[in-house]
């Protein structure tokens, strides 16, 4: 699904953030990336996502080169893949309905064909009853099960997560944690970034290790 | 959670590259009428004209306040020194028109001075026979002494003085007379009788408003120059903005075209609502213009006024020229939105 093979990356002329990556995500599969703050998770989710280009190395994205892509072609890919951010990145002008829908509406799918899509899936991660407010006025978790609503209802082969747990409770982590967990068992690829061990003790999964540039396996 | 299998896969939308040129033909154009609609009236549009749903860019901002505010001011400015610009050759062209439809025949008072009169009928006659003069007019000698009066003055030392008779002749300008011929005719069959074809007149009009013409052009190209540049700059800032929701926008994977149509759409509607207002006050002042021309113009006649400035009113193409900037302005504003989201999108490939 995804092959990442001696990629490096640089800012500029600055130092080497990632050296020497390789490694290979299988379809189904359940991972966390991990590592001190500053070691570079961050980037290479936005490697992972095609945010940025890697400075040397290639990148194979559901089996496409992504040096050959062209720009169409990379948002083509990227509509395969969902993404949660440690900000949310909700729009505050749009209903918690009309965020989470809003990957359908710019593949310009028809409201009547997936209005019921959106609100059994708010309904699913607890926000039926938040459907129709905005996200000023949402809890921290309450916007981050938004943000997960959005990135999953593009029904994508894979979801990366960027400190999903950061900015919410234990409580609140843990159902978070189960959601992702139930999204994998329903066939979806989950990366995990977060340095918070409690949460990745709770789960056997794989751990991508990211130290001084290198990644490690675990 | 209830899956739709046809939702699990990208669609196979196009992914080629924004050009400006490319895809004119199947430019959703009917979306952008949702756009430039107030949003009370779009409701009452045909379905195909309605937005599908909340509109992704927001309708109302500070940043976005502000432009609406610029785009009507240089749009006003704009439309007032497009209407002045072409007031002003219209008025020049109608001179140049009025002195070239018209010679001038002098007779010398000092020539056969007792007879004047009669010779001023001979010559009146001989002039109405040519072929190509419409009209021939001789002028009094208490009208060719009026024409001094602003520079002697009316008194009676005006009557003590040998003024010259004048007869003012019109000609067909689509079927001209041989003003030569006339000229020699004159010379040989009286004496004392000149021909002024305006010429010389003439030549100082056209150079007077070819250079009036070229200065409203100089003023008309800056006061363009200066709206471009500031509503390129405010809409610049209005899309700054607008960044988050263009970041946004990308990482769910929207192309950089469905980015662009949302913002050319916003954008669109603000630069033509706006400049509409711009040129509807302009298009207000040059209606009220030949009012308050009037109303100031003190001991002056309107004749006198028209005769000096024009008529002091645009025509139908004149008003079109005012409106003509609002599809500029908003123009401008669609482009530069759509050059604001290429630039933060590059930030991205």
């Amino acid at each position: 699904m995804i092959r990442f093979e001696n990629v490096g990356l640089r800012y500029g002329t600055g130092p080497e953030i990632l050296r020497d990556v390789t490694f290979h995500i299988l379809p189904g599969s359940f991972h966390f990336l991990t590592g001190p703050s500053g070691a570079g998770k961050t980037s290479l989710l936005r490697l992972l996502f095609m945010s940025i280009r890697p400075s040397r190395g290639l990148i194979f994205v559901f089996g496409e080169n992504l040096s050959e892509l062209t720009q169409g072609g990379r948002a083509e890919l990227r509509r395969r893949i969902g993404i949660v951010f440690q900000d949310f990145r909700l729009l505050d002008h749009l209903t918690t309905w009309e965020n989470v829908a809003l990957p359908l509406r710019v593949m310009g799918k028809r409201e009547s064909d997936y209005r019921d899509d959106v609100t059994d899936l708010l309904n699913w991660v607890g926000l039926g009853d938040r459907m129709h407010a905005y996200p000023e006025i949402l809890s921290g978790g309450e916007k981050q099960r938004a943000a997960i609503a959005r990135a999953v209802i593009g029904r994508p082969e894979l979801l990366l997560a960027d400190e999903p747990t950061g900015n919410v409770d234990p409580v609140i982590a843990n159902r978070l944690l189960r959601l992702f967990v139930e999204l994998n068992r329903l066939g979806t690829s989950v990366i995990i970034a977060t340095h918070d061990y409690a949460l990745m003790d709770q789960l056997d999964a794989p751990r991508l290790v990211l130290l001084d540039g290198h990644l490690q396996i675990r | 959670m209830r899956r739709a299998s046809s939702s699990w896969t990208a669609t196979s939308r196009s992914a080629e590259p924004v050009t400006f040129l490319t895809n004119i033909r199947d430019y959703p154009w009917s979306g952008l009428v949702s756009g430039i609609v107030p949003s009370r009236l779009a409701s009452y549009l045909p379905a195909r004209f309605q937005a599908k749903s909340t509109q992704i860019v927001p309708s109302a901002s500070i940043a976005g306040n502000a432009l609406t505010v610029v785009i009507a001011i240089m749009s006003f400015l704009a439309s007032l020194t497009a209407g002045a610009v072409y007031m002003v050759n219209q008025s020049a062209s109608a001179w140049v028109s009025d002195i070239a439809s018209e010679i001038t025949i002098e007779l010398d008072p000092l020539v056969d001075a007792p007879d004047i009169e009669k010779k001023m009928t001979l010559v009146s006659l001989f002039l109405a026979k040519q072929k190509g003069i419409t009209e021939v007019k001789p002028l009094t000698a208490e009208d060719s002494a009026k024409l001094l009066e602003p520079w002697l003055g009316h008194n009676a030392a005006l009557a003590e003085l040998p003024i010259p008779r004048l007869i003012a002749v019109e000609i067909d300008r689509s079927n001209p007379p041989d003003i030569e011929l006339i000229k020699n005719a004159l010379t040989q069959n009286f004496e004392g009788v000149t021909l002024d074809d305006h010429g010389r007149w003439q030549a100082e009009i056209k150079t007077l408003t070819r250079s009036a013409a070229l200065g409203g052009l100089a003023v008309l190209a800056l006061v363009f120059a200066a709206t471009i540049a500031v509503i390129v700059s405010a809409t610049r800032s209005a899309m700054a903005s607008n960044r988050e929701i263009i970041e946004v926008l990308h990482f769910v994977g929207a192309t950089e075209r469905f980015i662009s149509r949302e913002f050319e759409r916003h954008f669109l509607g603000l630069g033509v609502r706006a400049g509409l207002v711009g040129a509807i006050a302009a298009a207000s002042a040059f209606l009220a213009m030949p009012y308050v021309m009037n109303l100031g113009s003190g001991g002056i006649t309107e004749a006198e006024m028209h005769r000096l400035v024009g008529p002091g009113r645009l025509d139908l193409w004149g008003y079109l020229l005012c409106f003509f900037v609002v599809f500029v302005v908003a123009g401008l504003c669609m482009i530069t939105s759509r050059l604001g989201v290429i630039r933060v999108l590059k930030a991205y490939e």
